[in-house]
C-alpha cells in the first residue's frame, strides 16, 4: 500500500543521505555554498574516496527531527542548492569523478524567495548538466522524489531505487487532489509510482531491497554499477542517457 | 461550457468588466477600453505570426494511463479546441523568412506538456536542425501533465536534451513566454532559448501562487511572477506588447540569417 511506503519513507528512522555518505566514503570534502547567493542545507555537495577512487556525492538533506526539517526546508532545494550541485558537476567532470546523487525529498523549494532567485532556471541548468555529463551519474532514490526538483538529480545513467521509495510527476497529495471528489485511494492503481511498477517501465535498473543488510546493499549494488559504466566513453555515457529516457516513451508511442 | 468566445457574441472583459464585441476584440484579442489581453489559441497564434504555415505530420497516441475522469477532459479540450494536443507546430513563414515554429495552446488543458506534446516538441526541434532552420517556440503552459505521471515528468529532460542538442548545432532559437508559462516547462526548455521575451501581462514562474501561499504561507511581493518584474530582475531578454510581436520576431530573424 502507498499509504503505508510513504510512512516508511517519510520517518526520522529512514536512512539519510548523510548514513550512506558516512558509511560508504572516507576523507568526504563538502562543498559550501553557490559562490553567488548562499549555501543550501537542503543538499549536501561534495567528494570522497569510494572504493579507491574519488566520486561525487549529492546528497539531499530531509532531516530526521523537526528541528532538522526546518532547518534543511524538509529536502526541498532552493536555486542556490542546484547551483551548488552544477558547481559540484563541474569538478566531478573536470576531474574524472562519477556522480552519485541520493535523493529523498518533496521537489524543489516552492516560495518567494526561490521565485526570486531563478528556480526555473537552475533546475534547467541541473537537468542539462547532469544530462550531458561525461562522467558516469546514478541516481539513488532513498525515500521519494517528485517534480521537475527530483529529475534534475535524476537525469542519470543509471536509477537505483530503494524498494520502498517512489518516484512521481508530484506529490501523491498533490496527484490526489485532481482526483476531485473521489475517496482517497491507492495511486499506484492509476500512475505508476513504486521502484517495482518503475523497474517495469524499464525506467528503474535496479531494485535495493529494504533489510538489515540495506547499506551493504547499497555499497555493492553501486560498485557494480560504476565497474560497468566507467568502461564506456564519454560519447557513450552521453548517448546512454538520452536513449534510456526516450526508450521508455517509446514504449508508449 | 466552453471557455473560448462563442462566434458573434459579446464577451465581458475580465479586467474592465465593460461588455466587447467579437470585432472590437478584433484578431488580437486586446480589449479596447483598457487594453487586456485575452489568451490567444494556437490558430489565432498563428495568424499573427506566420503568413504561410505548413504543419509538420501530426503526432498522436493513445493516453497511457487509465486516469480517472481523464479521457472525458482530453475529449473536451479536443472539442473546445478543434486540435488534437495543445501543441501545434510547423514550418513557417513570417516577412520573407522561414523558421520553425511550435504553439502551445493554454485552451487545451492549460497547454500542459504530457507525451505528445513532448513528441511534437523533439519533433520540431529535429526538423529545425534537419532543415536548418531557427527555432520559435511560443510557450503557455502550466506545467506538466499529471494525468500522465512520470511519463510527462520525462519530457523535460528529453525535450531540454534536444533544444541543447539544437543550441549546439548553431541554430537560432527563439521562446516567447506568454501566459501562463510554469512548473515543469518553464523548469526546462522556457528559458533554453538565445533569445526569451515575455509577451505583456504574462504570468512566469515555476511554482504557482496558490501553491506558494499554501506551503509558506508568505505574502506575495507585488506583480509577483509577471512579466514585466521577471524583466526587471534580469530573467528576460524583453516584454513585448502583443500587438508588436510580430515585428520583433520578424527582426531578430532578420539578424540571424545565416550567411
Ligand atoms: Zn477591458
Amino acid at each position: 500500500m502507498l499509504e503505508e511506503q510513504l510512512k516508511k519513507i517519510r520517518s526520522a528512522e529512514r536512512i539519510s543521505s548523510a548514513a550512506v555518505i558516512t558509511a560508504l566514503t572516507t576523507d568526504f570534502f563538502t562543498l559550501h555554498g553557490d559562490r553567488l547567493q548562499a549555501d543550501d542545507p537542503a543538499v549536501t555537495v561534495g567528494y570522497g574516496c569510494f572504493h579507491q577512487q574519488t566520486a561525487l556525492f549529492v546528497g539531499v538533506n530531509r532531516g530526521a527531527t523537526l528541528q532538522q526539517r526546518l532547518d534543511y526546508h524538509f529536502g526541498a532545494l532552493s536555486p542556490a542548492g542546484y547551483r551548488k550541485v552544477n558547481r559540484g558537476l563541474s569538478q566531478a567532470e573536470k576531474f574524472g569523478w562519477p556522480v552519485i546523487t541520493l535523493i529523498n525529498m518533496p521537489g524543489a523549494a516552492a516560495d518567494v524567495a526561490a521565485e526570486l532567485n531563478g528556480q526555473s532556471q537552475a533546475l534547467a541548468a541541473t537537468i542539462s548538466q547532469m544530462g550531458r555529463l561525461t562522467v558516469p551519474n546514478i541516481a539513488l532514490f532513498l525515500g521519494e522524489g517528485e517534480s521537475g526538483g527530483a529529475l534534475a538529480l535524476a537525469n542519470s545513467n543509471r536509477i537505483l531505487m530503494l524498494e520502498n521509495s517512489i518516484y512521481s510527476v508530484a506529490s501523491p497529495e498533490a496527484v490526489q487532489a485532481i482526483l476531485k471528489g473521489d475517496e482517497p485511494q491507492d495511486l499506484t492503481k492509476y500512475l505508476p509510482m513504486t521502484a517495482a511498477q518503475l523497474a517495469k517501465l524499464g525506467l528503474v535498473d535496479q531494485i535495493i531491497a529494504e533489510d538489515k543488510q540495506t547499506m551493504v546493499r547499497i555499497d555493492q549494488a553501486l560498485q557494480q554499477q560504476l565497474a560497468e559504466l566507467t568502461t564506456w566513453s564519454a560519447v557513450q555515457l552521453q548517448q546512454q542517457r538520452t536513449e534510456k529516457y526516450l526508450t521508455v516513451l517509446a514504449k508508449f508511442a | 461550457m466552453s471557455h473560448l468566445p462563442a462566434v458573434g457574441t459579446w464577451r465581458q472583459c475580465p479586467k474592465c468588466q465593460r461588455n466587447v464585441h467579437r470585432l472590437e476584440w478584433g484578431s488580437l484579442q486586446i480589449c479596447p477600453h483598457c487594453g487586456y489581453y485575452l489568451r490567444l489559441t494556437a490558430t489565432q497564434r498563428l495568424q499573427q505570426l506566420a503568413t504561410e504555415f505548413q504543419p509538420l505530420p501530426e503526432i498522436t497516441a493513445a493516453a497511457p494511463f487509465a486516469f480517472p475522469g481523464y479521457q472525458a477532459k482530453l475529449a473536451q479540450a479536443q472539442q473546445q479546441t478543434g486540435a488534437t494536443e495543445a501543441l501545434t507546430a510547423g514550418v513557417a513563414t513570417l516577412q520573407q523568412q522561414r523558421f520553425m515554429l511550435g504553439v502551445m495552446d493554454s485552451h487545451f488543458m492549460m497547454g500542459t506538456l504530457n507525451m505528445i506534446v513532448g513528441a511534437r516538441l523533439r519533433q520540431v526541434i529535429a526538423a529545425a536542425k534537419t532543415q536548418q532552420l531557427p527555432l520559435v517556440l511560443v510557450i503557455a503552459s502550466g506545467g506538466a501533465r499529471m494525468q500522465e505521471g512520470i511519463l510527462s515528468l520525462l519530457q523535460m529532460n528529453t525535450v531540454l536534451a534536444a533544444y541543447d542538442d539544437l543550441n549546439a548545432a548553431g541554430n537560432y532559437t527563439l521562446n516567447i513566454l506568454t501566459d501562463p508559462t510554469m512548473g515543469g516547462v518553464s523548469a526546462s526548455f522556457a528559458f533554453a532559448a538565445d533569445t526569451v521575451i515575455a509577451e505583456a501581462g504574462a504570468t512566469i514562474g515555476f511554482a504557482g501562487k496558490r501553491v506558494i501561499q499554501k506551503t509558506s504561507r508568505e505574502p506575495l511581493p507585488p506583480a509577483f511572477q509577471s512579466a514585466a518584474s521577471l524583466y526587471q530582475q534580469g530573467q528576460l531578454d524583453a516584454v513585448v506588447a502583443r500587438t508588436d510581436l510580430a515585428a520583433v520576431v520578424g527582426q531578430l530573424l532578420r539578424l540571424h540569417q545565416r550567411k
